[in-house]
């Protein structure tokens, strides 16, 4: 696996906190911890991928400690509208 | 009207009545009997209440033949067996029902009144309901057929299923919006994944034009950006109700979705045409939610693995620093250490060289010395002496050489070869004669 550079996605605190995946972070978290392990890094690129590792493991752990799903329908002819959508509590009238 | 006895010698009773009956003056009287002239209709309207109000709806058994489906939508085609045929009609409320069209030669058992089309005076079975005599029935056989479709298309081979997203952001529902089935996909992933985002597109699940209505919705939410991976839910049902989910329509659009998808429709039992090209086909809506959504207990120890990795990397990235340092540190003590050993070899190198140069050259100085040693034994007087020369010497030893040292009177010894002999100059010195032999030009000066 080629080590990444530690700059080329977002560093440390400039990745946007909502904008990026539970997905994507696990991505980038792999990548950073496989070149951490690789001896290819200068000690102020380990500390740099460290830090926005740290940054990376704390968003991951406010994205999961969100509690309440939203749910959303698609409407329209064309699903070109999104409406919220609450279900369960209608008490299962429905056919399926 | 139905509770009226047929007589056929009767004036006819068109059910809609009045226009129909024909003149008073045609009723049977006591005038002997004229030939009584129907029109067509007037019979054909007679023949068809008889047929339909005497006998009750129909199974009837037999071969299929000719079956066609025409643009209208309404089928037709010919039930026989060795010995008769019947006509039968399948208009179209009923058709669009029907799952496939039946081969011909098919035996089918079919649901219908007998009729008669008037306008033709023709016999016919109106028929409601179709199955195949064989076991599972049309739908069988409708699913067989587009399954072979499907196959031959390559479309339900397993090696083109695609594997789900481990962590998706955003996950598409087709269900219908008031379902079971919604719920509980909603409530397994509210437990396990609440994080998600959620996009349900609500269709009808069951009845004519469900299929198309399912296709579009996977459709629909394979394009909304961001899509990570499409759930197809329905709770169980019957072959019937389930068969929106073995359209045509359907499997194209789940074969076509760019995004993966997951079928849970039905129950364990119940496999659709959905389930065979769906990227995953889970037994039910909470399974195919429990495929798709991670659950946070995991992620959670993943983060914490992930946590520990990171700190045990950098540790391993300053310990490996450490231990190039230390085998540096090593590498130039000891190449130190072999400098200096080399410096010590090149000295003491250099002390035994130095050392035996200088013996050497004592050697060789001693040799200079013997040598001289020699050269002066050869030059030594007392070898003259030993040839009967003598040497005046004076009182302090000194050389006397010339007549001028020898004045009357003097004392002196003669050194000989083996001594001293004490002497006195008696007489007066004379000048020498020739020269003396051995002496070389002093003769010469002598006579200056």
């Amino acid at each position: 696996m080629p080590a990444p550079s530690p700059r080329t996605k977002g560093q440390g605190a400039t990745v946007a906190k909502n904008e990026v995946g539970l997905d994507a972070r696990l991505k980038r978290l792999e990548e950073i911890v496989a070149a951490l392990d690789s001896n290819t890094l200068d000690l102020g690129e380990a500390l740099a991928l460290f830090e926005e590792g740290v940054v990376h493991l704390g968003h991951a752990r406010e994205t999961l400690a969100r509690t309440e799903l939203r749910v959303a329908e698609l409407i329209g002819p064309e699903g070109d509208a999104v409406g919220e959508m609450r279900v369960g509590d209608d008490g299962g009238a429905g056919d399926g | 009207m139905t509770d009226r006895p047929l007589d056929l010698f009767a004036d006819p009773a068109p059910p809609d009545g009045g226009a129909e009956r024909p003149p008073e003056t045609n009723r049977p009287s006591r005038h002997p009997p004229r030939p009584r002239v129907w029109t067509v209709r007037q019979v054909n309207r007679a023949s068809r209440l008889l047929l339909e109000e005497s006998l009750p709806r129909l199974w009837v058994g037999g071969e299929v033949a000719n079956f066609r489906r025409q643009r209208s939508g309404h089928c037709y085609f010919t039930l026989k067996d060795e010995a008769a045929q019947l006509r039968c009609v399948m208009f179209r409320r009923d058709a669009v029902r029907l799952p496939a069209d039946p081969d011909e030669g098919m035996t089918l058992r079919v649901l219908g009144r007998l009729t008669l089309y008037e306008a033709r005076g023709v016999f016919q079975l109106v028929v409601s309901r179709l199955e195949a005599g064989s076991e599972g029935g049309m739908w069988k056989l409708a699913f067989d057929r587009l399954r072979a479709r499907l196959d031959a298309e390559g479309l339900t081979d397993p090696g083109r299923r695609r594997p789900l997203p481990a962590f998706p952001g955003t996950v598409g529902i087709v269900t219908s919006p008031t379902g079971a089935a919604l719920r509980d996909v909603v409530a397994v992933i509210a437990r396990r994944a609440p994080w998600l985002r959620v996009l349900v597109r609500g269709t009808r699940v069951q009845g004519v034009g469900a299929g198309e209505e399912i296709a579009a919705a996977v459709s629909t939410l394979a394009g909304v950006a961001g899509m990570d991976v499409i759930i197809v839910a329905r709770g169980g049902g019957s072959i019937e109700d389930l068969w929106g989910f073995n359209e045509e329509a359907v499997a194209r659009a789940v074969a076509g979705s760019p995004v993966p998808v997951v079928s849970g429709v039905g129950h364990e039992t119940d496999v659709t045409i959905c389930d065979l090209v769906a990227d995953l086909r889970a037994a039910t809506p909470s399974a195919a939610a429990e495929a798709v959504a991670p659950d946070r207990r995991w992620v959670g120890k993943r983060l914490d693995a992930m946590g520990r990795r990171l700190g045990r990397g950098l540790a391993g990235q300053v310990r490996s620093r450490r231990w190039w340092l230390d085998q540096l540190g090593d590498a130039l003590f000891r190449r130190g250490r072999r400098r200096v050993q080399r410096s010590r070899d090149r000295l003491e190198a250099a002390r035994s060289r130095m050392a035996s140069a200088v013996r050497g050259r004592i050697r060789r100085e001693a040799g200079r010395l013997s040598e001289a040693a020699a050269a002066l034994e050869a030059l030594s007087p007392l070898s003259t002496l030993a040839r009967g020369y003598a040497v005046p010497l004076g009182r302090d030893g000194e050389l006397l050489r010339g007549v001028g040292d020898f004045p009357r009177g003097r004392d002196f010894r003669l050194r000989v070869v083996d001594g001293y002999v004490p002497c006195a100059a008696t007489g007066r010195p004379t000048d020498a004669g020739p020269v003396a032999e051995d002496q070389g030009t002093g003769g010469d000066r002598g006579e200056e």
